[in-house]
C-alpha cells in the first residue's frame, strides 16, 4: 500500500491531467455536437500545435505561452475552413462514417508532414521555470503542469462562458440541440456549424501549447491521446459538453491512481476498459441526452 | 432478360482470365522478389475483402480491422511458438478464438450505432497495441516473436511459392464467402440494414444479431489472413500487427475499388498493394507515405466514395445504354438527392449492386 504522500501526489497530478483532457474532450464533443462528426484529428492539431509552440520557442527563444496568440486564431480559422470546404461537402446519409475517414486522412497528412519536417525524433522544450516546483500539503506540484491546468481550465471556463452567456452560445446550443428548429428561429445554423468547428480547433491549439509545456513531443504521439480522448466522450455521453468534463477528471485521477500500483501503459487501458464497460452497460453514455441515444 | 445471358458468360470469361493470370504468376515471375510482392497483393486483398463483409453489407465502418489480424498472426504465432501446435491446426485455432474475442467487441460495438462503433474499433487497436508491448515476457513485447516455419525443409522461393498459392486458396474462399452472402437473405437484410436500420428494423430484420453475425464473420477472415501472414513472414512486431494505419490501408482498398462489388476491395487492393510496395522499394520508409496514404483516402471520400468500380460502369453504361430494367437498386443517400432535386428525373444506372 503506497504511502499517503504518494496518493495525495498521485490525486494532484491525477487533476492536472483531468483538467487538460477536459479540455480537449470539450472541443471533441463540440464537433459531435454541431456536425456529428467525430473528429479523430483532434489530437493531431494538438501535436501540431505542441510543435509550433515548441518550434517557435527554438527558432525565436520566446515564452511557449505567447505562440497561443497566433495559434488559437490560426487553428480556429482553420476549423472553419475545414468545417466549410470538407466536411459539409460529404453526403449527408453516411457523414458521421464519411467523416471519420476523412478527418483520419487529415491526421495521416498532419502526422507525415510533421514527421518530415522535424523528423521522429522527440522533443522538449527545456524552460527557466521546467524544474521549479512547489510543496503542497506534502505533495510536489511542478510549475509547468499547474500552467498547464490553468491554461485548461481558463480556457474551459471560457468556453462555459461563451457556450451560456454569449447570444453566439446561445445559437450554437441551438444548432447542436435541434438544427432545424434553430433554422426556424433564423439562426444561421451553417455559420454557426463552423464557428462550433473552430471554437473546437481552437481548444486543441490551447492544449498542444499546455502539452508543450512538459511534455516530450513525437509525430506519432497523437495516437495516444485520441483513444482516451474518444473514451471519454463515450462515457461522458456523446455530445454533453459537462459529462465530458466529469469523465475526463474522474479518469484523468483514476489513471492517475492506478500509475501507483501499475505501469503507466498498463495504466491506461483504464481508459479503454471504461469504454468498453459504458458501452455493454449504458450505451448512451452517463450523461448522454437524447443526442446520444442514436449515435 | 435478353442480355442476361451475355453479361454471365463476358463476366465468367474475365474470372477464368483473372483466375489464370493469378495461377501462372509465381512462373512467370523473374525472380522470387516479384513473388513476394503478389503475396503481399494477395494479403491486402483477403483483408480488405474481409473487412467488406462489415463495411460492404452494412455500412459500418471499421477503423481497427488491423486488431483482428494482429490477433490472429499473434495467436497462430504463439501456439506454434509457446504451445507447440503444428502450424495450420493453430491457424484455425487462432481464427477460431479471434472469433470467440470478436463477441463481446461487437456486442459492446453495435450497441449504439455510427459513431461509437468506430470509436470502439479504434480503441480495440491502442488496447491491444498497449498490452502486446506491455505483456513482453508472454508476447516478445517489441523484441517481436519469431514464428517458426512450417515447411522446414523448404528452400525460400519454394516457401514464398508455396504460401502465393496459399494466399490465393484463401481469397478465393474470402470472395466466394462474400459471394454466397451477397445473393443470401442474410445479405438481404444486410444491405437494408446499410440503407436504413430503422425501417430495416420495422420490417422485421433481427438488425441487431445480423450485425453481429457478420462482424464475427468478418473478424474470423481477418485472423485467419493475419495468421496466414505470420506462418509466411515469420517475424512479428507489435508496432506493426496492431497499427491503426494497417486498418485504414484496408478501408482505403475497399472504398477505392467500391464497397459494394465483390471485386472492389480485391482491385483497390491490387492498386493500392502495388503502390504500397513499389513506394517501400523507390523511396524507402519516409513519413511521407503517411501523407500520400492520408490525401489518397481523403480524396477518394471526397470524391468517389462509391468506388472506381461504379464512376467506370457508368461511363460504360454511358455508351452501351444497356441494364435499362425496371428495377434497379437506388442507395439511401442518392434517393434523398432526388429528393431535393426533383427537376433531375435521370438515373445513374452504375449503381446497382452486385457483379
Amino acid at each position: 500500500m503506497p504511502s499517503a504522500s504518494l496518493v495525495l501526489q498521485s490525486v494532484v497530478l491525477g487533476v492536472l491531467l483531468g483538467g487538460l483532457y477536459a479540455l480537449l474532450a470539450a472541443g471533441l464533443t463540440l464537433y459531435f455536437g454541431v456536425m456529428r462528426v467525430v473528429m479523430i484529428a483532434h489530437s493531431a492539431f494538438l501535436i501540431l500545435a505542441a510543435y509550433l509552440a515548441w518550434y517557435a520557442h527554438r527558432e525565436t527563444g520566446v515564452d511557449p505561452l505567447l505562440t497561443l496568440f497566433v495559434t488559437v486564431p490560426l487553428f480556429f480559422a482553420a476549423g472553419v475552413a475545414m468545417q466549410r470546404l470538407l466536411l459539409t461537402r460529404l453526403r449527408p446519409a453516411t457523414l458521421t462514417m464519411m467523416s471519420v475517414l476523412l478527418t483520419f486522412s487529415v491526421a495521416l497528412v498532419i502526422e507525415g508532414l510533421l514527421g518530415y519536417a522535424f523528423s521522429g525524433t522527440q522533443r522538449r522544450i527545456r524552460l527557466g521555470y521546467s524544474a521549479a516546483g512547489f510543496e503542497f500539503l506534502g505533495a510536489r506540484v511542478a510549475v509547468v503542469k499547474l500552467i498547464a491546468f490553468g491554461l485548461a481550465a481558463l480556457a474551459l471556463l471560457g468556453l462555459y462562458v461563451l457556450m451560456k452567456r454569449s447570444r453566439f452560445g446561445q445559437a450554437l446550443r441551438a444548432t447542436i440541440q435541434h438544427r432545424e428548429a434553430a433554422q426556424l428561429l433564423g439562426i444561421d445554423t451553417d455559420r454557426i456549424a463552423g464557428y462550433g468547428f473552430g471554437l473546437g480547433l481552437a481548444t486543441a491549439a490551447v492544449g498542444g501549447t499546455a502539452l508543450a509545456l512538459d511534455t516530450t513531443i513525437y509525430p506519432s504521439l497523437h495516437w495516444h491521446w485520441i483513444g482516451p480522448l474518444m473514451a471519454i466522450i463515450v462515457v461522458g455521453g456523446l455530445g454533453s459538453v459537462p459529462g465530458a468534463a466529469i469523465a475526463a477528471m474522474t479518469l484523468g485521477m483514476l489513471q492517475s491512481l492506478l500509475q501507483l500500483e501499475l505501469s503507466t501503459t498498463w495504466a491506461q487501458t483504464v481508459f479503454y476498459i471504461a469504454l468498453f464497460a459504458t458501452l455493454a452497460v449504458r450505451p448512451q453514455g452517463f450523461f448522454g441526452g437524447r443526442l446520444a441515444q442514436r449515435f | 432478360m435478353r442480355r442476361g445471358s451475355d453479361t454471365r458468360l463476358i463476366h465468367l470469361g474475365a474470372l477464368l482470365a483473372a483466375a489464370a493470370i493469378a495461377l501462372s504468376f509465381p512462373s512467370m515471375a523473374p525472380s522470387p522478389y516479384e513473388i513476394t510482392v503478389g503475396i503481399a497483393i494477395l494479403n491486402y486483398a483477403v483483408l480488405s475483402t474481409s473487412w467488406n463483409f462489415v463495411g460492404g453489407f452494412t455500412g459500418y465502418i471499421s477503423l481497427g480491422h488491423g486488431a483482428f489480424a494482429g490477433l490472429g498472426a499473434y495467436g497462430t504465432g504463439l501456439l506454434v511458438a509457446r504451445a507447440g501446435l503444428p502450424p495450420f491446426a493453430a491457424l484455425f485455432t487462432a481464427a477460431a478464438l479471434v472469433a470467440l474475442i470478436a463477441v463481446p467487441v461487437g456486442y459492446a460495438a453495435l450497441r449504439v450505432r455510427g459513431a461509437s462503433f468506430v470509436i470502439v474499433s479504434i480503441a480495440l487497436v491502442l488496447i491491444l497495441l498497449l498490452v502486446f508491448q506491455s505483456w513482453a515476457s508472454f508476447t516478445g513485447g517489441s523484441r517481436g516473436l519469431v514464428v517458426p516455419r512450417p515447411f522446414p525443409g523448404m528452400l525460400r522461393a519454394e516457401h514464398h511459392r508455396t504460401f502465393y498459392f496459399l494466399f490465393l486458396a484463401l481469397l478465393a474462399v474470402t470472395l466466394s464467402a462474400w459471394w454466397v452472402i451477397d445473393r443470401s437473405r442474410f445479405g438481404m437484410g444486410l444491405k437494408a440494414i446499410r440503407e436504413d436500420e430503422d425501417k430495416a428494423q420495422s420490417l422485421g430484420i433481427p438488425t441487431y444479431s445480423y450485425k453481429l453475425v457478420v462482424f464475427v464473420v468478418s473478424a474470423a477472415f481477418t485472423a485467419l489472413a493475419g495468421g496466414l501472414y505470420a506462418l509466411w513472414f515469420g517475424d512479428l512486431d507489435p508496432v506493426f500487427q496492431f497499427s491503426v494505419l494497417g486498418g485504414a490501408y484496408m478501408v482505403l482498398m475497399a472504398l477505392l475499388g467500391g464497397v459494394r462489388h465483390l471485386y472492389g476491395p480485391l482491385l483497390g487492393a491490387v492498386a493500392v498493394g502495388y503502390a504500397l510496395e513499389y513506394a517501400k522499394v523507390e523511396y524507402g520508409d519516409t513519413p511521407l507515405h503517411l501523407v500520400v496514404a492520408g490525401l489518397l483516402l481523403g480524396v477518394v471520400v471526397m470524391f468517389m466514395p462509391d468506388g472506381v468500380i461504379p464512376a467506370a460502369t457508368a461511363l460504360i453504361g454511358r455508351f452501351r445504354r444497356s441494364g435499362e430494367t425496371s428495377i434497379r437498386e437506388v442507395t439511401a443517400a442518392e434517393l434523398r438527392e432526388r429528393r431535393e432535386q426533383p427537376n433531375r428525373t435521370e438515373v445513374k444506372d452504375g449503381e446497382r449492386s452486385g457483379t
